[in-house]
């Protein structure tokens, strides 16, 4: 009895993160296949599944139509995704290295202070992140709280036009991104033993090698993955350059966005993101599972 | 080393669970009365109704009533769309509502089951039946055009008394636009309330489904494309407001919020809104049944009383569009009723048009010439 | 001629914890020294003042004329052998030993020759490309020891170097320690808390006791002649017997502790003075007969524990005094003491060691 038991407990340990992760994961991904491979209507649903299980039995009559379409305008989907990838890719990188040093900070100071740290950089994501961006536009605004400031202070006679631009963009996307950053740097870095640096220092290396030779290359699977949290998010962002940024930032998000809800069209909006996963998310994460096997 | 594992788990998991929550909960508001007749789950745009009618209505009638906000037709119908919303009175603009009932995701109204009916403008009504293509579809709300809001005394420091403040060329022609571009030019993000008044400019008919027009339409965005500020729905009422932007083509109500808004605030900044010469689109708010609704009596029920003149006139005072209720009239301020911004003038009238509702290819085209625009290729 | 390294009135405070304590001692080129105490003696603090980690509080660190005041760990001209090997897990053991050499932007070439060098010296030719993860504690103890020598440092500072390996391996281990520092001549100061250790490793001993520096000695002086009680006992076993000077009669002195005993002490004894005489357990011999000896007794055997190579006894002699007792087992003319209840012992004057106060 208590064998089995103990047997009913492992099995529930293995499958219930797999049911967990076939549910939540797997499934909706089909599923977004199956839209992608399906024929738009006006209807509720407004498509035509391609994948069915009705009174007549199962059927399955995918159309490629969806695909051929993004094929013929190419040019519509890349340019967004050009712009998507280069948002996500300096996104990645600021939040990279406003990061480190913070997650360094954190690593290295007492234990009870990185838990109180850890918690207030976990501490955004009690507000919607919306309510974040138009609390920054308050900040940015040519009328507000810094261009106030620096009028005040006799800094600057106008006001600087800070929202709009480069700058305000990517303050939104380090404010929001910054966090799934700093968490994974941190646990790789608080890992880090001390008499290593140590040891470092004493065969002769200064700061910047000890950084170069040791902590980074030690700190890499961090580094790695907290660019993974980062980057395949923000490539699918559109919210933040469209609030805080100007007229030129046409995002591959906003594109799905707009087939979705302009044009009705789900089975093009779901082919547009699985074409999004299997170019940029897939390699990543193969090219991810490759280095793990080849360091285990 | 496996303890701030652990935290740092829960902590992420935490917080993932958090921004899950965080995403529907917000506009949410629910009312409580005593004895309970019912549900009544409503879904209607974002400050869209004066501040007591709920209670009111829940007070008179006993319905508890689930008040529900979005602010963008898309959003409403893609939830429409995707079916089960649960919601029992929706309030979608004509062309939306139109394409919905094509999908199946509206119901017919039985007016004879709403009495003050007979208060609507037969007008109005009519005009929103055409673009529905339907007598019975539901009773117009609210309606409003699309024009221009500016700020009156930038506009005149940088184009002089004669500035064109009564046409689209005021931000569509190159010329002015650059002028404009230090104080800063926003534009609607919504192609088909933009578009076709683009097309007016030029001289095509606002009601052209013809690809070549839109084109065209999407050249002319694209030549004063350099000079604006952003392409944007939301923020431009607060910014037209604080003065950070001096130009803006923005729904009639939404230009009146920002005038609202500047006056409170005190802030020196007079804004004034107009509907151009060439014309304008029209849109109407309709409030209709979704076809799984369960608590259809209930939203006849409120249907009924949101007819009622002295509500109908309360509820245009507070927002400021005009109503498709002609016996409010009387009840409504004298200010909004001669305003030609808001009710206009019959010489304006003959001017303003009701845009087709597109199939999916003209959608297509719309989107594509707008995307490119917005994209800037 | 100045001493190579000098070690001048050193402290180290730790808030208000005074973790090394006013400690002088030099050294010459080439010496062994090791570092004994207990836990928390505050050897390893000093080690890390000696590597540059720790500034002192106070005090002064001479190497080869050089002071050390202000100069960084990394250029000083001293390496340090982690407890823990602090091995660079991303690295091949080739690169661990080569990290050094590198830094001193060697010519390529050179720093290969010298790693292969390296490898040879620590018997690990061929593993050079083996990541450490890979080895076992020996082994990453020889590829940390050869990393601290790559930069043939003039001082070389070993924390606890083979407290993480077995018996067997450790006593090997400590014997190729000293053919290479033989064969290097580098200087090394070498920390343990164990004391056989220090005794087989070293041309000198440091015994520490809570911050201070009690006593340097050769390891004989050490164990034969400790100066403390706390040397005494911390360095080998040793019983200790509560006397009284009576007087001096020739060549000894004569005690009164519970019975009249006869030791060797010096000059500066008077009559009536209360001292600790201690003994170490193999100068003393166990007999079942009374054999007239000087300093003999009757005792009770109280406890016994076969060693293999000897017998130790706990015993209780007169006024309950108690001593421990080592019999090697090459003296076959004590046929079988062990099987005594009672027996009697007796000690040269000349094994006694007499502690004052
Ligand atoms: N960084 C520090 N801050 C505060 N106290 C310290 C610090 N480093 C060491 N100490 C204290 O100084 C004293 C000496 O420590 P040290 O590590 O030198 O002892 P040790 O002789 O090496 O002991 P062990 O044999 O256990 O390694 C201890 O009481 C220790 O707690
Ligand atoms: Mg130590």
């Amino acid at each position: 009895m208590h064998s089995l038991l103990q047997k009913f407990g492992r099995l529930l340990v293995i499958w219930l993160p797999l049911g967990w992760l076939g549910i939540f994961f797997m499934l909706p991904l089909v599923e977004m296949v199956n839209v992608s491979l399906s024929e738009a209507r006006r209807a509720v649903p407004p498509y035509n599944p391609a994948f069915q299980i009705g009174k007549d039995g199962i059927s399955f009559q995918p159309v490629v139509d969806n695909y051929l379409l993004i094929y013929e305008y190419w040019e519509d989907y890349l340019w967004p995704a050009v712009n998507s990838v280069r948002l996500a890719f300096f996104s990645t990188l600021y939040c990279l290295l406003f990061a480190y040093p913070m997650a360094w900070w954190i690593a290295r100071s007492n234990k009870s202070l990185q838990h109180i740290l850890l918690v207030l950089i976990l501490m955004p994501f009690w507000t919607s992140s919306l309510l974040r961006m138009y609390a920054l536009i308050g900040l940015l605004n040519p009328n507000g709280v810094i261009n106030d400031f620096l009028i005040w202070a006799g800094i600057t006679v106008t006001p600087i036009q800070m929202m709009q631009t480069d700058f305000s963009i990517y303050s939104g996307m380090i404010l929001t991104y910054l966090p799934l950053m700093i968490l994974p740097l941190y646990a790789s870095l608080v890992r880090l033993d001390n008499s290593v640096l140590e040891a470092a220092a004493d065969l002769g290396a200064k700061n910047w090698d000890i950084f170069r030779t040791i902590i980074l290359p030690l700190s890499m699977p961090g580094v790695i993955a907290g660019c993974l949290l980062v980057f395949i998010p923000a490539v699918g962002e559109f919210v933040i350059p469209a609030l805080l940024g100007g007229p030129e930032q046409l995002m591959l998000g906003k594109v799905i966005w707009t087939e979705f809800f302009r044009n009705r069209d789900w089975p093009v909006a779901a082919a547009i993101a699985i074409i999004l996963i299997a170019i940029i998310i897939l390699p990543i994460v193969y090219a991810r599972y490759q280095d793990k096997e080849s360091i285990s | 080393m496996e303890r701030s594992n652990l935290f740092l788990i829960t902590g992420v998991i935490a917080a993932g669970l958090v921004v899950f929550f965080n995403f529907d909960t917000s506009n949410t508001q629910k009312s409580q009365v005593a004895e309970i007749e019912g549900e009544l789950n409503i879904y209607n745009w974002s400050d869209y109704i004066a501040e007591d009618t709920i209670a009111n209505f829940e007070a008179e009638t006993g319905v508890r009533v689930t008040y529900d906000l979005y602010d963008s037709n898309e959003v409403l119908e893609a939830k429409m769309l995707a079916g089960s919303s649960g919601y029992d009175l929706v309030v979608p603009t004509a062309d939306f509502l139109a394409r919905g009932r094509e999908a199946g995701a509206y119901q017919d109204m039985d007016l004879s089951k709403i009495p003050n009916a007979s208060n609507q403008d037969p007008e109005i009504q009519d005009q929103a039946n055409k673009m529905v293509g339907s007598a019975s579809a539901g009773l117009v709300y609210m309606w409003g055009s699309t024009g221009i809001a500016y700020n009156e005394a930038m506009i005149a420091e940088r184009l002089g008394d004669d500035a064109p403040t009564d046409s689209w060329s005021l931000i569509l022609n190159p010329e002015n636009a650059a002028k404009l571009e230090d104080c800063g030019i926003a534009i609607l993000d919504a192609p088909t309330d933009v578009l076709p008044n683009v097309m007016t400019y030029l001289g095509y008919p606002g009601t052209s489904t013809d690809k070549a027009h839109f084109e065209a339409a999407g050249d002319a965005l694209s030549a004063i494309r350099p000079y604006l500020r952003y392409i944007n729905s939301s923020q431009s009422i607060n910014d037209i407001a604080n003065g950070d932007i001096c130009a803006a083509i923005m729904w009639s109500g939404d230009a009146f919020q920002a005038a609202y808004r500047a006056e409170d605030a005190e802030n020196g900044h007079v804004i004034d809104y107009y509907i151009p010469d060439e014309g304008t689109n029209l849109w109407f708010d309709v409030m209709a049944i979704p076809a799984d609704a369960k608590n259809i009596d209930n939203a006849y029920k409120f249907v009924d009383y949101m007819m009622r003149a002295d509500v109908a006139a309360e509820n245009v005072n507070y927002v400021w569009y005009a109503s498709g209720n002609k016996a409010a009239k009387p009840d409504i301020d004298p200010d909004i009723l001669s305003h030609p911004g808001i009710y206009p003038t019959e010489k304006a009238k003959e001017k303003l048009f009701v845009t087709p509702v597109y199939d999916a290819k003209t959608d297509r085209i719309v989107t594509r010439v707008w995307n490119r625009f917005s994209a800037g290729n | 001629m100045t001493p190579f390294i000098r070690i001048q009135n050193i402290s180290k405070k730790f808030g208000k914890l005074l973790a090394v304590d006013d400690v002088s001692f030099n050294l010459e080129r080439g010496e062994l020294f090791s570092l004994l105490g207990p836990s928390g003696c505050g050897k390893t603090t000093l080690l890390r003042m000696l590597a540059g980690f720790e500034k002192p509080s106070e005090g002064y660190i001479e190497i080869d004329g050089q002071n050390m005041a202000n100069v960084d760990p990394a250029d000083r001209p001293v390496n340090i052998m982690f407890q823990s090997y602090a091995l660079f897990p991303h690295m091949s053991v080739s690169n661990n030993i080569a990290y050094g050499l590198k830094r001193a932007s060697l010519p390529s070439d050179e720093i290969k020759a010298r790693v292969e060098e390296l490898l040879r010296l620590v018997h690990l030719s061929g593993m050079g490309a083996r990541k450490p993860s890979t080895l076992s504690g020996g082994q990453r103890q020889r590829v940390a020891l050869a990393r601290a020598l790559a930069r043939r440092p003039k001082l070389l500072l070993l924390d606890e170097p083979l407290a993480a390996l077995d018996k067997k391996l450790r006593s090997e281990t400590q014997f190729e320690l000293v053919n290479i520092q033989e064969q290097l001549g580098t200087t090394f100061i070498v920390v343990t808390h164990d004391q056989e250790e220090a005794m087989t490793l070293s041309t000198r001993i440091g015994v520490m006791d809570n911050g201070k520096l009690v006593q340097t000695a050769t390891p004989n002086e050490i164990y034969e002649k400790p100066e403390t009680r706390f040397v005494a006992d911390f360095v080998g076993d040793i019983s200790f017997l509560e006397a009284t000077v009576i007087e001096r009669t020739g060549k000894y002195w004569l005690m009164e502790a519970a019975t009249p005993i006869y030791a060797i002490g010096s000059s500066t004894l008077t009559s009536g003075m209360k001292v600790s005489l201690a003994i170490r357990p193999e100068k003393i011999t166990l007999t079942s007969q009374s054999t007239g000896h000087l300093n003999e007794f009757p005792v009770e055997i109280e406890d016994w524990a076969f060693y293999g190579a000897g017998t130790q006894y706990k015993v209780i002699g007169p006024d309950g005094i108690k001593l421990k007792v080592y019999q090697s087992h090459n003296q076959p003319s004590h046929a079988n003491p062990r099987h005594l209840e009672t027996g009697f012992v007796h000690f040269s004057p000349d094994a006694t060691i007499i502690l004052e106060g």
